[in-house]
């Protein structure tokens, strides 16, 4: 870390404001719906409103005689074109053994429409508010068939079919571990706990709605999709290889600022499958910008999860087996990260820091009539930690242990590092209990009774939960390309493929690029979001940093040794001995030397241009612990978080500010699936109740007034030359556990005792918690 | 269609809309002002606030006809990228935003607030934004940043 070089007070390290700011601050920003070509046109999309429904004909007759109607396509004219159906989940196969199925998501529904808000027809006129018109007057004869939103229902004996080929909905399944050695390590158990955790399905809800904006070159034969993606290649990809069926030269993705991502806006959507088609097919610029009942009906949806878990534990309190059964509602079609998530990523992690070797995994994903499930942050990893932090409080609250304690009896000890887990996955680092200890003190752990007597005396029930855990990041893609630019006109252009959403990559970056060229901040331009200047993975699973990062830091190193020949043709020296510093070669020894940007400026074209790749040696494990408190009216049941503390591994930091803003606005929305979110579908109609903002409750200002968040440093990741580990996902799975023990714990407090684990399901809403009081007496 | 005549940012405006058009579309579609943002249609997350006669309106709720003989500010008169207001610089110093789209609605409700209370409690400052959604940040650093702007205008006006 550069802090003693001339311009090493904006290297890494360091909390230097960002430089995304003054723009967005400004108005500025250019979010998808901010770019309007000449000549636009609107698309809007007429979905089914039907959970499950034959689509038996559409008649768009009157609808294209309407003022402005440019175009309307449907499923069928789409299938005529050749456009096929974005791919689905093939990888795992179902739980009796024959090949993982799906039903063949079509960019607009062919025939059945299987969730309501499905996309069944789409309408491009010359505005919006005639493409709406022209919506009202597509008549679309649908037959209504029985439908399942549930796991539950979905499973039950005789459930409606999502899918012919899948006569029981299970489009995959996974066992992982052993049964037989659970099972022995169950029998001679002192304690057994289990419990059943309903992980409801949320919202991702980034405030910028999706959008794209699709335009036709016709001399190239070219589409360009300027859209709100944290995938840009991958968009272009999935698009070209298996929906168009066009060379990928024939696509470009750019993307310009990004509204939030959180997951939500990885990979290819039906709806970038139909504006692609439809620019090509009008051969003029069309526009789609989803609206907000739009993004709650047809956005992935996130988490969904039913678990039966039960742990394993020895009389001293040392865990012996985990078990899980797990079912995952994927929706109406079993997507690749949906699926992937719930059967293999979050169980990569389920055993979290503790030192369990034997488990037991019966994980299966489910179709029902709901909207497909895909990345919402955390994926896969908040649902396994919840399952555990929650099975480490009723073991301690049945053994009479701290809960604390008992999670430190059992966790990995930095000597048995790289340590295996039973999932194969291999943790580089780690110093749990240290972790642990220090949250505790920042918490004030040995006050909390004092605390709690306070609350009581003011008719409060106050109650603390603990959260001690890691995640994995990195997609398993560990190799990025960066370009470095240095310009004649004096300033360095970098390249990256990963794609901001809002964690200040460009700032990061531009630490990272200071660090190495010893230049003002204010000469480096980051420069992300066009397929045709590189193409990579993108950002996704917490990984820009460590990949990207790290790519940065070599391609800026190479940029400087490459330049340094240049210096010694132009010195008339040698190599060995140019040196740089500042924007600076010299010849050692001398007063001879040239600047960067001149030395850039004569050379033939201008520039040093260095295209380098890195590649970084395998995935991050940050981790942490969280300690919440909260107090409860008993009166209404409504839950205030009073304290908030965590202390966070997260190897080295660039840039304090950002990396505390990751970890608290993560931890939000983690404290949002645990008091307030939940997607809610009437299960008998199959329709969508939290349709709006209105009535899918999102975090508001008043949920926390403090954190005391703290980053330690001291335990750098092995797997990548800057010692970073991933953190955009953190706070949001430590902060969900963390919460809803401190409730457990206060109604344990409140007198339900070893019942209270069992009393609530998340959301902690004020009428479930107040119901879980009233069991006091029973 | 009726003519419309307000003032933005303090120039005045004649725009021709439709009786149906929101004053944000027109703010956005007919003047370009695209710095104020949609993010729902049900006017529930405050990404479209804007200042109509100094006090903090979502601009998806009311008309454009409705704006008629009004001084509407939005986050493109509180200061530019190279000269920041206070209130967009205490955004920036507080890291009170991350991906910005709700950010000019917080900067602009936050403007309202100030203007009927310079010197605003805690209590009062999550009054005035909670009906501003944000889901990156977790709220905490843009109750700072609204703090600071209170302590950087009041300084102004010494």
């Amino acid at each position: 870390m550069s802090t003693d070089t001339k311009y090493g007070r904006f290297g890494s390290g360091h909390s230097v404001r960002r430089i995304e700011d003054p723009a967005l601050v400004a108005g500025k920003g250019q979010y998808a719906d901010d770019v309007a070509p000449e000549g636009q046109t609107h698309l809007v999309f007429l979905r089914s409103p039907y959970a499950h429904a034959k689509i038996l004909s559409i008649d768009a007759t009157d609808a294209r005689a309407m003022p402005g109607v440019v175009a309307i396509l449907t499923g069928d004219d789409l299938v005529a074109a050749g456009v096929k159906p974005l791919p689905v989940s093939t990888n795992f196969p179902r739980p009796d053994g024959t090949p993982g199925v799906s039903p063949p998501r079509h960019p607009l529904a062919v025939g059945t429409a299987r969730y309501v808000g499905e996309a069944v027809c789409a309408i491009v006129a010359e505005t919006r508010d005639q493409a709406r018109a022209a919506r009202d007057a597509v008549f679309v004869d649908y037959e209504e068939l029985p439908c399942v939103t549930s796991v539950t229902a979905a499973t039950a004996p005789g459930a409606p079919r999502v899918w012919p080929e899948a006569p029981d909905n299970f489009a995959a399944g996974m066992r992982h571990g052993s049964a037989e050695a659970a099972d022995a390590a169950f029998a001679k158990a002192a304690h057994v706990v289990e419990l059943t955790l309903e992980n409801q399905r949320l919202a991702p809800a980034s405030i910028e709605p999706r959008g794209v904006l699709g335009t036709y070159d016709a001399a190239a034969d070219r589409i360009t999709l300027r859209m709100s993606t944290q995938m840009p290649s991958g968009v272009r990809d999935t698009l070209c290889d298996a929906v168009l069926g066009i060379p990928r030269e024939k696509m470009r993705v750019t993307v310009g600022d990004v509204g939030g991502g959180f997951g939500m806006k990885t990979g290819a959507y039906t709806e970038d499958a139909v504006i692609a088609f439809a620019t090509r097919h009008v051969q003029r610029p069309v526009k789609w910008i989803a609206e907000r009942s739009e993004e709650f009906l047809s956005a992935v949806h996130g988490r969904d999860l039913l678990s039966h878990a039960s742990m394993a534990l020895d009389a001293d309190g040392r865990v012996l087996a985990l078990r899980v059964k797990s079912l995952a509602n994927v929706g109406a079609y079993a997507t690749p990260t949906g699926v992937a998530i719930q059967l293999l990523i979050g169980p990569w992690v389920s055993t979290s820091i503790y030192d369990i070797q034997t488990i037991d995994f019966d994980l299966r994903a489910v179709l029902t009539n709901a909207c497909p499930t895909g990345a919402y942050r955390g994926a896969g990893r908040p649902e396994a930690i919840y399952t555990i932090e929650r099975l480490m409080d009723a073991a301690a609250r049945k053994l009479g242990m701290d809960p604390a304690e008992l999670r430190k009896r059992n966790m990995i000890r930095p000597e048995q590092m790289p340590y295996k887990n039973p999932m194969g996955q291999t943790y580089d680092t780690g110093a749990f209990a240290s972790i642990t200890t220090q949250a505790q003190a920042l918490a004030d752990w040995n006050g909390f009774e004092a605390r709690a007597a306070q609350s009581k005396a003011r008719g409060k029930v106050r109650g603390r939960g603990i959260a001690s855990f890691l995640e994995w990041t990195g997609g398993n893609v560990f190799t990025e390309r960066v370009t470095v630019q240095v310009s004649g006109d004096g300033y360095i252009e970098i390249y990256s493929a990963t794609q901001a959403m809002g964690q200040g990559i460009a700032t990061t970056y531009a630490q990272l690029a200071v660090d190495v060229f010893n230049v003002p901040i204010e000469k480096i331009r980051i420069v992300q979001g066009d397929t045709d200047r590189g193409q990579g993975f993108g950002s996704a699973g917490s990984r820009s940093l460590f990949t990207g990062g790290s790519a940065v830091q070599l391609a800026s190193r190479q940029t400087i040794d490459k330049a340094k020949e240049l210096a010694a043709d132009e010195l008339e020296a040698g190599v060995g001995d140019i040196e740089y510093d500042a924007g600076r070669f010299s010849v050692a020894g001398t007063d001879r030397g040239i600047d960067l940007f001149e030395l850039a400026a004569r050379q033939g074209d201008r520039q040093v241009f260095v295209d380098a790749t890195n590649t970084v040696e395998g995935p991050t494990w940050p981790n942490g612990c969280h300690i919440c408190e909260v107090e409860i009216d008993p009166d209404t049941g409504e839950v205030t978080i009073d304290a908030y503390a965590s202390v966070n591994d997260v190897g080295r930091v660039v840039n304090p500010t950002i990396v505390r803003g990751q970890l608290d606005g993560g931890a939000v929305q983690g404290l949002g699936q645990a008091l307030c979110e939940q997607i809610v579908y009437d299960p008998d109609s199959g329709q969508l109740l939290t349709g709006t903002l209105m009535d899918y409750a999102l975090p508001r200002v008043d949920m926390v007034r403090t954190f005391k968040t703290e980053m330690d440093q001291s335990v750098p990741c092995k797997n990548n030359p800057l010692g970073v580990k991933g953190v955009g996902e953190l706070g949001t799975i430590g902060a969900t556990p963390a919460l809803v023990n401190a409730v457990v714990d206060a109604l344990a407090r409140a007198g339900l005792g070893e019942r209270a684990a069992t009393a609530v399901q998340m959301p902690l809403t004020p009428e479930r918690v107040w119901k879980a009081l009233q069991q006091r007496g029973a | 269609m009726s003519t419309v005549q307000f003032a933005v940012n303090g120039t005045p405006v004649s725009a021709e809309v439709e009786d149906q058009k929101l004053l944000v579309e027109v703010l956005r579609d007919t003047l370009g002002l695209t710095g104020t943002h949609v993010g729902c249609d049900t006017s529930q997350c405050g990404a479209c606030t804007v200042l109509v006669d100094g006090q903090a309106v979502k601009s998806c709720t009311m008309l454009a006809v409705q704006a008629a003989g009004t001084q509407v500010s939005t986050v493109e008169g509180m200061g530019r990228a190279d000269a920041l207001g206070p209130i967009q610089q205490a955004f920036v110093d507080c890291h009170g935003l991350q991906c910005g789209f709700c950010t000019p609605g917080m900067i602009m409700a936050t403007a309202g607030l100030l203007a009927e209370h310079p010197n605003p409690t805690d209590d009062q400052i999550v009054h005035a934004l909670e009906g501003n959604l944000c889901r990156c940040t977790g709220y905490v650093n843009i109750v700072a940043a609204v703090r600071q702007a209170a302590t950087a205008l009041a300084a102004d006006k010494r």
